[in-house]
């Protein structure tokens, strides 16, 4: 009886759980329909967010994506050989970098640099009553904060998946100098790329990256706001913001790659 | 003076209920802030102050109960009349809730963005410089929160509160962390805001302030307000368990007046110093 009851106690706290989480779901999109239509104090926010998302990931976004490309090159060459389908090497290249690991990748950089970052000052700003005092003025929380980070880092994500992009196949193109003894000119190794590639391959990643911007902002918000009171409650906002975005990011990334290939 | 009773309530508490977590701050309160008049909620540390000024102020949804603004279910606000609400009124924090990433300028400016969006930058400079004057601040606009003193800080969160000029200032403890020379500035403030015929709805534990400005004094004692009413009559009331905080006010006698309606400032004045005898 116990056990029962306690388990139905957990229910209950579980579903009404899920329940706040896709009504704050509902309310970002709502008010993110809303922003673009009226003057926004909140236009600042957005810059600051594309800014600190986008452009200052630029850097760290380059070096992965080059040693990404480089290390799928060199074991795609080895194992490609073997079969003597070497020609496959510019197929896998896009399929694996521009449809896959890209936007997989640059979700997975975002949500540990400004995933945990957006979760922590908003929870720092709960903690010291500042969400309140926007309330006080006037100023919707959701208009103001949670949806110019949305905007933000979804419009970062897929400009940085893009980026991902150019960098893994030409980390890939700078391997395959070292290792064929016959270098390919760049003008050859780009031509036979894009004679590859397809609108659907950059469709295809863009789609994801949007929908993991998605996540990784609703979540690491919804995480920010979840802290009450006390500055403890911060890291752990942090780390769950992190913990669930990756979850969610993988568990999208199977179902719009089945929805593609299905 | 206004009737404690009788007059019109500005803000109305009907049989709120109060709760933060597992805890129930209070149960089924019920009290009526009249327009145009001073009201001091007196009470101890941890009776439940805050949470009945947030919850006036709209900060705090009631768990049961409701809230009125002249009439007006605030649970019920869309968002055209939430925002007319916000911009009748001000709220000063306990804490004093600064923005930590933006400028002493723009913290005092952004009520102004929001319920004055066509002023200029020179007309929005102008009246933040002279909200922060009034309470002795004159340079430093720049600074972060960070930079500032406590006391400093709740300077700050007063002209915030203050800058869009509302009808409605809620104030949650307004005196804490202010040295003597900030208080007499809060107690300028106080006396310009009821020369105006403002409604200003303070929570505190300062019984000085209380007797200075109250013209409705009600005692919070945990999450029960145990007497509420005019000033003069609360105090008169003082039965037993409610000695410590109100036989203090009666011990100070008459005041000059509740209300200084003719020559304001004097009147705050004289009562000031009527208070220190």
């Amino acid at each position: 009886m116990k056990l029962l009851s306690s388990l139905g106690s957990k229910a209950r706290s579980y579903s009404s759980r899920l329940l706040y989480a896709l009504g704050f779901f509902y309310e970002v999109l709502k008010e993110t329909g809303r922003f673009f239509r009226k003057s926004q104090v909140g236009y600042w926010v957005l810059r600051n967010q594309i800014l600190f998302t986008g452009y200052e990931a630029l850097g760290i976004t380059a070096i992965m994506a080059i040693a990404i490309g480089a290390a799928v090159n060199v074991i795609g060459s080895s194992i490609q050989q073997q079969f003597g389908q070497s020609q496959l090497m510019y197929s896998m290249l896009i399929i694996v970098i521009t449809r896959e690991l890209g936007p997989l990748l640059t979700a997975f950089v975002i949500t540990a640099r400004s995933g945990t970052a957006i979760a922590t000052e908003l929870g720092t700003m709960v903690v010291h009553h500042e969400i309140e005092a926007y309330m006080a003025v006037g100023l919707n929380p959701i208009s103001y904060l949670v949806v110019p980070r949305v905007i933000g880092v979804t419009v970062s994500i897929v400009i940085l998946t893009v980026y991902f992009n150019l960098f893994g196949l030409l980390g890939s193109y700078v391997v395959a100098q070292f290792l064929n003894p016959t270098p390919t000119p760049i003008i050859e190794y780009m031509g036979k790329l894009l004679s590859i590639l397809t609108v659907t391959d950059v469709l295809s990643g863009i789609m994801k990256a949007l929908v993991f911007g998605m996540v990784v902002s609703v979540v690491s918000t919804y995480q920010g706001f979840s802290v009450n009171r006390a500055s403890t409650e911060i890291p752990v906002a942090g780390i769950r913001a992190v913990g669930q975005s990756f979850i969610l990011i993988i568990v999208t990334d199977v179902v719009v790659t089945l929805m593609q290939y299905a | 003076m206004p009737d404690a009773t009788a007059a019109t309530a500005a803000i109305e508490l009907r049989d709120a209920t109060a709760v933060s977590g597992e805890y129930e701050v209070f149960k089924r309160l019920s009290v009526a802030f009249p327009e145009g008049a001073t009201t001091v909620i007196l009470g101890s540390t941890g009776s439940g102050k805050s949470s009945l000024i947030k919850m006036a102020a709209g900060l705090l949804p009631p768990a049961e109960g409701v809230v009125l603004f002249r009439g007006q279910d605030m649970g019920r606000f869309g968002r055209k009349e939430e925002l007319a609400f916000r911009a009748a009124s001000g709220f000063v924090f306990q804490d004093a809730a600064l923005w930590a990433n933006t400028s002493i300028q723009d913290n005092v400016a952004i009520p102004l963005r929001v319920h004055q969006p066509k002023l200029n930058q020179a007309e929005l400079a102008e009246k933040v410089r002279a909200t922060l004057s009034r309470l002795g601040w004159t340079e430093g606009l720049a600074l972060r929160p960070v930079d500032l003193s406590s006391g400093e800080q709740k300077l700050v969160s007063i002209a915030r509160a203050l800058v869009h000029d509302p009808s409605l200032v809620f104030m949650d403890d307004p005196g804490s962390s202010l040295d003597e020379d900030s208080m007499d500035k809060l107690y300028e403030v106080l006396s310009e805001l009821k020369s105006r015929g403002k409604t200003v709805i303070i929570t505190t534990n300062n019984s000085e302030l209380a007797y200075r400005y109250a013209d409705c004094l009600g005692v919070l004692k945990s999450g029960a307000l145990l007497a509420f009413g005019r000033y003069e009559e609360t105090v008169a009331k003082a039965e037993s368990e409610l000695d410590v905080t109100l036989a203090r006010l009666r011990a100070r006698g008459d005041r000059v007046g509740p209300k200084p309606s003719a020559g304001q400032a004097e009147a705050g004045s004289e009562m000031s110093q009527r208070s220190d005898v």
